[in-house]
């Protein structure tokens, strides 16, 4: 099926190391065909996702942002994912109430065994956020991109 | 001891009594509504080693979770309050200001449940909006961080500068950095004094970001600030069967 544009969506996946991680690279050794658009980075658990770094990858230009570990009770640090679950529910609360497209941030539980249900979830959320368009919410909200934007329009 | 005193001005100002017959200065009015709790991180108040504090309800509140947060290994804390009926009360024990707190726990304002619920009634753009003009205002005096009595790192978060965590300029993306980060630190910490709201120099509501998460957090987990000395912090603690909706 043809996108319906060729925006290229760049997604941010802060993904743990023993489950995600290893779950992602075993869709790349069964030759998975998967959308390009994820930059993956690695975390020892999701328990040391700090939230405001979701924050950042937005500012730093992502669309969308994967966050995903081991399930529930398969923690390899044993209750890493318990308190990043807590966590994220707090913080998915506080964006929501802030007006931050929650949206754009995908949350999974991935094994090192699911390396189909990776490239699913990549595929999926890429097609969801080639749908949203890109992320323009922190554009043209700093003084320096507001002068710009005042200089451009006077030279006119 | 740490009081209420007049001042030329209309609203009570603290004052730090060291001589009992100082006393006299001493005043309490509906006016005296700061949060004195917030000079008990002073080293200066601190080395007095015994101090007394003259509480409203919302002081009691931050006392009793500065207690659970083991805040006061140092000092003899001997609490006062004031209750409706104007007759000034002593506690004898820890147990008692909690058991105090517990009785008269306080509600939100109806000034907060009106601006939150005007707020939840907007649509999620409208609510960016809404924000980001706010936090454009913000000039970063962090005097929020200031006036908060559970602000009391010695080295906070926007001190990290090796990287620079936090954007330090006042321009909109660093302010939301700010304030997100700070909700975020004093979820299920922050007593509801409204001391934050209330100080800004701009007329942020920043209370209104932690109390939201307040609410949030006895929602989703049925813990509260303040209410007991034991002390029950939603994020430091986990159950294998939390439950969300939006996990794929």
């Amino acid at each position: 099926m043809q996108s319906m544009s060729d925006f290229e969506p760049k997604i941010v996946a802060f993904v743990c190391n023993w489950c995600t991680y290893a779950g992602a690279d075993l869709a790349g050794t069964s030759r998975t065909q998967y959308a390009p658009s994820v930059r993956i980075v690695r975390f020892p658990c999701t328990g040391r996702i700090d939230f405001m770094l979701l924050m950042k990858a937005f500012e730093n230009g992502a669309d969308g942002i994967i966050v995903s570990g081991c399930h529930p009770n398969d923690c390899h640090y044993t209750s890493g994912n318990f308190h990043a679950r807590r966590r994220w529910i707090v913080f998915r609360s506080l964006l929501d109430f802030i007006g931050f497209d929650t949206d754009r941030i995908t949350f999974s539980w991935v094994s090192a065994a699911e390396g189909k249900k990776w490239a699913t979830l990549v595929n999926e959320v890429t097609e969801h956020i080639q749908a949203k368009g890109p992320f323009t919410d922190l554009d043209k909200l700093d003084f320096i991109q507001l002068k710009e934007q005042y200089d451009e329009a006077i030279t006119k | 001891m740490i009081g209420f005193k007049e001042a030329l001005t209309k609203q009570p100002v603290p004052c730090f009594i060291e001589k009992a017959s100082d006393v006299e200065q001493l005043i309490y009015t509906e006016d005296c509504k700061n949060n004195l709790s917030v000079y008990l991180h002073k080293p200066e108040v601190r080395q007095a080693k015994k101090i007394g504090i003259l509480a409203n309800i919302s002081t009691l509140r931050a006392l009793v979770q500065l207690i659970s947060e083991n805040q006061f290994w140092d000092i003899e804390l001997t609490v006062l309050t004031v209750n409706d009926l104007g007759e000034v009360l002593l506690f004898d024990t820890l147990e008692a200001v909690e058991a105090y707190v517990q009785a008269n726990f306080p509600n939100y304002t109806e000034e907060e449940i009106k601006l939150l619920g005007y707020l939840e009634s907007l649509s999620r753009e409208e609510r960016w909006k809404y924000w980001t003009d706010q936090f454009a205002n913000c000039i970063k005096c962090y005097a929020c961080r200031a006036v908060c009595p559970m602000c009391y790192c010695p080295q906070c978060t926007v001190e990290c500068n090796q990287p620079q965590w936090i954007k330090l300029s006042a321009q909109t993306t660093g302010n939301l950095e700010w304030h997100t980060m700070r909700a975020m630190h004093l979820a299920g910490r922050c007593i509801n004094c409204g001391e934050c709201g209330r100080i800004c120099p701009v007329g942020i509501p920043v209370h209104l970001l932690t109390v939201r998460m307040n609410q949030d957090l006895f929602k989703e987990f049925g813990t509260r600030s303040g209410y007991a000395l034991k002390g029950d912090y939603a994020l430091n603690n986990f159950k294998p069967d939390d439950k969300e909706g939006f996990i794929k």
